[in-house]
């Protein structure tokens, strides 16, 4: 395993990236999710893909996404999620803010390594 | 922000609708997460994996379901009613598994919020919200206080018709007034007489105090007119206890006095002023002196504060009329006074309110003791089981999900000490208005239990419980998972910190123990001192009983002779009768006050004496000794022979050094009474030894006996000393009082010793046996806190104690090792609780028999050495079962 290299999600990032998402690829189902992170994230980061559940709850419950049966790929029942119109908005706040975070983060660590 | 308020509330909403599609959704869930399991199974075997490999790697990918499914729960739910249950289940079961811990837990806290509710609404019922009246805060009267008698609180409070008169028309502070004299009434009904306490009221009473009557209506400005019907109001508890409620009594006919009155109204039960049982309406007229027992009127008068106005200001403003009328009436006033202002609530607590309030420091400081022990039972509670949650948070229960555990857990030991803490209230209410003095609280106040100070103590109580629930188990929870469960080597690194919290709160109870036991043991030492004192007569074997004459038959001295002296002759012929005597007033106080001259001596400052009109058995009945010279004959009563007797003081004030016998002492108050002895002066022919006459604390007055026959003013008392049970007496002495008049009523009979114990003990009693209670309850709290620590630490020694045993160490080691650490923390609590008490003395110091200090050395001392020996007991116990513990045991244990 290549434990040593992955990191823990980092609390609330879940929820943006599966914001992002469903925002970019149209209605999920929570398996698709998962692969889809574990993709993107090439590895680097360990999912328990439980958690992308409680994720989704939380988005639920906020009215960013919507959740409806349908069926999967391979002709399973699956509860497929897509984002609402509030839930655009809410991505688009979001990205703003990681981004101006990210930012600052970036530019204080590259002053601690110049030093 | 608000789109974060915004999607707080959406989250709540859906919480509270996600409780009611519950089962439906952890269905559909399960579904899903079976299918994304099955999906991830799929594509490990399609990766090559055998199918039992897959089936793990995909749980493992997965995560915990368990953790997810609590996890939603909580999300979804506001508070998880299947969750609280199961809280509620493992705490009732957890509690009922250590039952000691949870009874003395109950008990501790049942006691705190029980005996303080008690005490805190007695107080507010008799000190802070007593009178039920329109703005009694502004209610004040007026206390006229000779300043050259420092020492004494006391002062004139009532006034003449014409001093009221002219406070009314002068004064500039008041709003209103009403003023109230005393008017014992005999009332007649068909089969005799009763005495019932009347008080006569000036117009406007009703309408200074707002209350309307219960029944009928109350005095009404025509009641006040010249020829107006007689018409009188009822006090409800009178209309209770001897008219049983029945409202047909109201507008029916009452010969009061001999005058024919109309009940007019009955008042409510709160209505209680001057604690007399009839109101009859009196128009205070300049000029017209004369009132109760033949004394000049004495109006006492309460008026209200115009609103803004300090006692102080009214206090100057009367300070001008009282100087005008003293310029006028000088012989009504001292030399040098001052005005006081005080509140209507001074009238009859006074004394009391210290005691009160002495009492509700000792319930504060029980309080305290209480949630010391609460708060260190928790804590050892908590650190004894660190483990457990040690392992429950890495079997995986989450930081929220402890904490609630040990919330319930508090809530429940909480709830059941409220429970208890309302039950003592409740009967401590009971005991303590059975147990409480009369005649120190005003009439109109009502004992209950006070639901908002009830509300008050029971939230103090569980917030006390649930921080000190909490704060052990927020650090267990935050602190590395497997430090605890790795930490055999109890005692040694463990509960370090909430080591030290728990001796500190020790400390602390042991101090304020101490303080609260020196308080009781002062108060009883002051209790049986004041017991021992000898009041300088025999009040044993002594029956009294007050005889209201009639006044419009007995105005005279010859009238009033005429009474007694059959009177006394019938009583003395009754078998057992030892003595029998007419007297003016009871013991231990004097009746009236005069101002005085002696024969030969000239003074310039005023000399008073107070005067007692008796008949010749009253030092033989009292057995008070006489010092030098003679009592008075029966020829010489008869005679109405103007000789006195004095007490020591008198000589000892006035005659210092002189042959007091002979002297001519002249009594002026004598003057001015309704039937006035001309030439007042009196030949002393005896002195007597001193008897208090000024109630206890206060010092013994100069004191002058003369023949009842002078005059014929005065109140009448009956003395019989009898060699049987006083109160065997009672109905040979009202058969005799009725053949000799059969409209004399006898009133308020009894033993003496009984009255002076009531008037004198009651209150002391009251207090000293309240602290005796609260002492003895902070001593059991604080054995059960000592014991409580030392067990628990010696509990988590038992290790390191197998290995010093196994090493060699004897037993006694161990023993004097154990007591030592416990008693370590008892002596650093007495030392603390000594300073205290040193520093409280002076609080204590008025509520103190005289000549007992509140550095008493022998009630520190007993004090002390009770508390180390409980102290010692409790640590004696878990010290021996230290000592016997098994080396290999204790070894082997881990």
């Amino acid at each position: 395993m290549t434990d040593a290299k992955k990191s823990e999600v980092l609390q609330g990032t879940l929820d943006l990236m599966i914001l992002k998402t469903l925002h970019a690829l149209g209605p999920q189902h929570g398996f698709g999710l998962a692969r889809r992170i574990e993709q993107v994230s090439r590895d680097v980061l360990q999912l328990n893909e439980g958690t992308v559940y409680t994720s989704l709850l939380r988005l639920l419950q906020q009215g960013w996404i919507a959740a409806q049966w349908g069926t999967s790929e391979n002709n399973r029942k699956a509860k497929f999620y897509s984002i609402t119109a509030r839930g655009e908005k809410q991505l688009a706040v979001e990205t703003e803010n990681w981004e101006r975070i990210s930012g600052v983060m970036g530019r204080v660590l590259r002053l601690e390594e110049e030093r | 922000m608000g789109n974060v308020r915004i999607s707080r509330l959406r989250g709540f909403a859906a919480s509270v609708l996600g409780f009611f599609g519950r089962r439906e959704r952890d269905s559909d869930f399960d579904e899903e997460v079976r299918a994304h399991l099955q999906l991830l199974v799929d594509r490990f075997v399609a990766q090559g994996m055998s199918r039992e490999d897959a089936t793990a790697a995909a749980r493992r990918q997965f995560g915990n379901t368990t953790l997810l499914q609590e996890d939603r729960r909580e999300l979804r739910t506001l508070v998880s009613v299947e969750d609280l249950g199961r809280d509620l289940r493992y705490a009732l079961r957890s509690l009922a598994r250590s039952r000691a811990f949870a009874a003395v837990a109950i008990a501790t806290l049942g006691l705190g919020i029980g005996a303080s509710t008690a005490i805190f609404s007695v107080i507010d019922n008799v000190l802070l919200e007593p009178f039920p009246y329109k703005d009694s805060a502004r209610m004040v009267f007026l206390r006229i206080h000779d300043t050259a008698r420092a020492d004494q609180e006391e002062g004139r409070q009532a006034y003449t018709s014409n001093e009221f008169l002219e406070f009314a028309n002068q004064n500039h502070v008041f709003d209103a007034v009403m003023a109230t004299a005393e008017d014992p009434v005999l009332y007649k009904h068909g089969e005799g007489v009763e005495l019932l306490y009347g008080v006569d009221v000036t117009p406007g009473t009703f309408e200074f105090f707002g209350m309307p009557a219960l029944y009928g209506r109350v005095l009404e400005p025509a009641d006040y007119q010249p020829g107006a019907p007689p018409v009188f109001v009822m006090r409800h508890k009178v209309w209770v206890e001897r008219f049983n409620g029945d409202p047909g009594v109201l507008n029916q006919i009452f010969v009061l006095n001999g005058t024919a009155r109309t009940l007019v109204g009955i008042m409510p039960p709160r209505f209680g002023w001057f604690d007399a049982d009839v109101y009859i309406p009196e128009k205070p007229v300049r000029g017209v002196a004369t009132g109760f027992a033949g004394l000049p009127a004495q109006w006492f008068m309460l008026w209200r504060l115009k609103p803004g106005v300090s006692n102080v200001q009214a206090a100057v403003d009367a300070t001008v009329i009282t100087n005008q009328l003293a310029k006028i009436n000088p012989q009504d006033y001292p030399a040098h006074f001052q005005v006081l202002v005080k509140h209507v609530g001074d009238t009859v607590i006074g004394r009391f309110e210290s005691t009160l309030y002495t009492i509700l420091a000792a319930v504060g400081l029980l309080l305290l003791i209480g949630c010391g022990n609460v708060a260190n039972l928790m804590l050892a509670r908590a650190a004894s089981r660190e483990k457990e949650f040690a392992l429950r948070a890495v079997l995986g229960a989450g930081r929220t999900r402890l904490v609630r555990l040990l919330l319930v857990e508090s809530l429940v030991l909480a709830i059941g000490g409220a429970a208890l803490g309302s039950l003592i209230a409740w009967g401590g209410l009971k005991l303590i208005v059975a147990a409480m003095p009369q005649d120190v609280i005003p009439a109109e106040s009502v004992i209950e239990l006070n639901p908002p100070v009830m509300a008050f103590t029971v939230v103090v109580s569980i917030l006390t419980a649930l921080i000190f629930g909490l704060a052990p188990a927020l650090q267990a929870t935050r602190r590395d998972l497997t430090d605890p469960l790795r930490d055999s080597a109890k005692g040694v690194i463990g509960g370090f910190r909430t080591g030290r919290m728990r001796d500190a709160v020790v400390v602390m109870e042991v101090a304020v123990s101490l303080t609260l036991l020196i308080g009781a043991g002062l108060l009883m030492r002051s209790f049986v001192a004041m017991r021992e004192f000898h009041l300088g007569l025999q009040p044993d074997h002594v029956f009294q009983t007050q005889l209201p004459l009639p006044e419009d038959r007995y105005k005279t001295a010859a009238q009033v002779r005429g009474f007694f002296q059959p009177l006394l002759a019938r009583v003395k012929a009754l078998p057992g009768v030892v003595d029998a005597t007419e007297s003016t007033s009871l013991p231990p106080y004097g009746f009236q006050n005069s101002k005085i001259e002696i024969s030969g001596k000239a003074h310039q400052d005023e000399w008073h004496t107070l005067v007692q009109q008796v008949s010749e058995g009253y030092f033989r009945v009292l057995r008070i000794p006489f010092k030098v010279g003679r009592g008075f004959s029966e020829a010489e009563i008869n005679d109405a022979r103007k000789l006195a007797v004095v007490n020591e003081t008198f000589v000892s004030t006035y005659l210092r050094g002189e042959d007091p016998i002979g002297r001519r002492v002249k009594l002026a108050q004598l003057e001015t009474v309704a039937d006035p002895v001309r030439e007042p002066w009196f030949e002393i022919v005896g002195v007597v030894a001193d008897v208090t006459n000024q109630g206890l604390q206060a010092p013994i007055e100069p004191e002058v006996w003369v023949p009842y026959t002078v005059t014929g003013s005065g109140a009448q008392v009956l003395m019989v000393r009898s060699q049987q049970a006083p109160m065997a007496l009672m109905n040979d002495v009202r058969q005799a009082v009725w053949a000799t008049d059969g409209g004399v009523a006898p009133a308020f009979p009894g033993p003496l010793e009984d009255r002076i114990s009531q008037r004198l003990y009651a209150g002391p009693r009251f207090a000293f046996l309240l602290m005796i209670i609260f002492g003895c309850l902070g001593l059991i709290l604080v054995t059960v806190g000592v014991y409580s620590v030392l067990a628990y630490a010696t509990a988590r020694k038992t290790h390191e104690i197998g290995i010093r045993m196994a090493l060699g160490a004897e037993r006694a080691d161990v023993l004097s090792q154990v007591i030592r650490a416990g008693l370590r923390l008892v002596t650093a609590g007495i030392a603390i609780g000594l300073f205290v008490s040193l520093l409280l003395g002076r609080a204590i110091e008025a509520q103190l028999w005289r000549g007992v200090k509140p550095y008493d050395p022998a009630t520190l001392l007993g004090t002390t050495l009770l508390l180390m020996g409980t102290g010692a007991l409790a640590c004696w116990i878990p010290a021996r079962r230290a000592a016997r513990v098994d080396p290999m045991v204790a070894l082997r244990y881990e």
